[in-house]
């Protein structure tokens, strides 16, 4: 499985991603999730987040998750993205895609990797008030 | 044996550091350590219900030995995406 991992304080460019996706013959299904900052936090309005990492147990955990995806679905590749430092509201802090046969796979996979990265993965965040 | 612990998030607030050394006795274990680390930090110690530990990249429970060296890390749940 092709496996793309970056923890950066650039923006995450979607179109970029999704100009250099690749998918062989065999491959029906490319699902990817955007996780984008709310505008607000517990109700009240805030101008971004802050993200923090502890970024080499960060790589080596997403490293264990993708590990786990691939022993459980026939997938061909994972591209994730997770933004660091200040993220303003409306902004991707997360991208992932992942390309499998089938669209049932594609699905599962994605899914499981971003629940999983909220058990596991060591990044934090802060929210900015607007002032 | 001296070990190195670093703190996250808002753990490096609640304990006033980014990271400290703290000396054990040879062969102790990572409940041990912690303990020590909560006397000296109260704000942590009552975050020790909801607070991850790890030892280089993985993830530890307290029975684990510690060596020389370890690098042992201690933060409060994580919250990517």
């Amino acid at each position: 499985m092709r496996r793309e991992l970056a923890i950066s304080e650039q923006k995450i460019d979607e179109q970029a991603l999704s100009r250099s996706r690749a998918a062989s013959a065999g491959m029906g299904a490319a699902v990817y999730f955007v996780g984008i900052v709310r505008g607000t936090e517990e109700g009240r309005p805030i101008s971004g987040l802050a993200y923090e990492a502890f970024e080499k147990m960060a790589r080596y955990q997403f490293e264990l998750l993708f590990d786990q995806a691939q022993t459980r679905w026939p997938l061909e590749s994972v591209r994730l993205v997770h933004r660091v430092g200040f993220v303003a509201a409306g902004e991707a802090s997360l991208w992932i895609e992942v390309v499998a046969p089938h669209r049932e796979e594609a699905f599962a996979a994605c899914q499981f990797i971003v629940r999983e990265m909220k058990r596991v993965v060591p990044i934090w965040k802060k929210a900015f008030p607007l002032a | 044996m001296q070990v190195r612990v670093h703190f996250y998030s808002y753990f490096k607030d609640l304990a006033g550091a980014s990271e400290i050394t703290e000396m054990i006795a040879p062969g102790a274990r990572l409940e041990s350590l912690l303990q020590q680390v909560y006397l000296r930090f109260p704000k942590l110690a009552a975050m020790r219900k909801s607070a991850l530990v790890a030892v280089g990249v993985d993830y530890q429970a307290g029975e684990y030995l510690l060596a020389e060296g370890d690098e042992v890390s201690l933060f409060p749940p994580v919250q990517g995406g």
